[in-house]
């Protein structure tokens, strides 16, 4: 019963942030997202009020769990697009392949330089590697 | 959000909603039989599946996208979750201090602009080109993001989705031609460029591997998501 009230809790709050940042991007005509105002809210509310953390896990481990689901629609209206990709098939392949290939090396490369400028740095990490679960699309 | 549930609760409706998730269970199904390889990854198996029946009936995918509108709201509240990483891994970049930050932020600059010149050099279509700026970050921040600066949201969702196998299946060869063998480092730079398909990936390499990627991905996600729409609205 107490998990249902929290579940619910922490529903309410993810939709009450998603709305509120509806409105305020509406109210100001911000040049952001909404549902990306309404996320950096619900930050703050969970820097401001720890103790929601639980209920906010809650209400959203399962469904950003499985939130791939939610693409589905997205995805398929690519078909749309489905000449213009044709046309540029060769350049979207060269900018998603080669450049994700290289950047993802790059970025570890100079990662672990910058993370061997400093050794005592390591046996901090290594303290606090607990994974806390991400998302999963 | 009401003409969603509408739509959800007519027969069509809940018909492809109900098959969308069928497919998606047999595709979580499919991704444990290969033993969670990045191109079986659930969407590519559930968009298969659902095209099929798409096909099979006769269907319009605009049909389905208009049956279907609750998924695709559900974006909208989905993304406000994502908090929830960005809230426990803030605590943490506390501990790794300004190296990681120079690092994702390197990785978040670098493959959205080497993608956009790709795209420019070849001559493709301006929105084209915006969208794949969005392209290293999580689907639905993606999606809102692209469709802020003028891209297309359905072909960020696919962008980002393809970044992320691809990330995935070429990142043990990369790190060992680039003779990255820091574990830490390896997360970050999955988490970072392929977003939540490299993290899955992560996921499977180890424990601290994948608490770096989550770290890589949720901050990559949050600057990348507010630094694009301000750039655009101030230069072009």
């Amino acid at each position: 019963m107490r998990n249902a009230i929290n579940t619910v809790v922490g529903a309410v709050l993810v939709f009450t942030a998603y709305y509120v940042g509806l409105l305020i991007v509406n109210l100001t005509s911000l040049p952001v997202p909404g549902p990306l105002v309404g996320l950096l809210l619900l930050v703050g509310v969970l820097f401001a009020f720890p103790q929601t953390e639980r209920q906010v896990a809650r209400a959203v481990t399962f469904p950003l769990k499985h939130m791939s689901l939610l693409f589905v629609p997205a995805v398929l209206g690519v078909s749309i697009y489905w000449s213009d990709i044709k046309a540029n098939a060769l350049a979207i392949a060269i900018a998603i392949i080669i450049t994700t290939s290289f950047c993802l090396g790059l970025t570890a490369w100079l990662t672990q330089a910058l993370l061997n400028t400093k050794s005592t740095h390591k046996t901090q990490l290594n303290n606090i590697n607990k994974n806390e679960g991400g998302t999963n699309d | 959000m009401i003409e969603a549930l509408n739509h959800a609760f007519s027969l069509r409706g809940l018909f492809w909603i109900s098959v969308s998730i069928v497919s998606y269970i047999a595709a979580l199904w499919v991704n444990r039989l290969c033993k969670g390889h990045p191109a079986a990854h659930p969407i590519v198996t559930t968009a298969l599946l659902v095209s099929l029946g798409l096909y099979l009936t006769h269907t319009s995918v605009t049909a389905y996208q208009h049956a279907a509108s609750l998924l695709y709201w559900l974006l909208g509240p989905i993304t406000v979750a994502l908090a929830l990483p960005i809230y426990r891994q803030w605590q943490k970049l506390k501990h790794y201090g300004w190296r990681l930050l120079i690092s994702i932020a390197f990785g978040g600059v670098l493959a959205p602009i080497g993608a956009w010149l790709t795209l420019f050099v070849l001559d493709a279509p301006r929105a084209m080109q915006f969208t794949m700026l969005a392209k290293s970050i999580t689907t639905p921040l993606a999606m809102e993001t692209s469709a802020q600066i003028g891209g297309i949201p359905a072909l960020a969702a696919v962008f980002v989705i393809v970044t992320g196998v691809v990330g995935a299946i070429m990142a043990t060869s990369m790190f060992s031609l680039f003779n990255v063998t820091n574990r830490q480092a390896q997360g970050i730079a999955l988490g970072t460029v392929a977003h939540a398909v490299g993290t899955a990936k992560a996921i499977q390499m180890g424990e601290d591997v994948a608490a770096m990627a989550t770290l890589g991905l949720c901050v990559n996600g949050i600057f990348t998501a507010v630094a694009l729409p301000i750039v655009f609205g101030l230069f072009i």
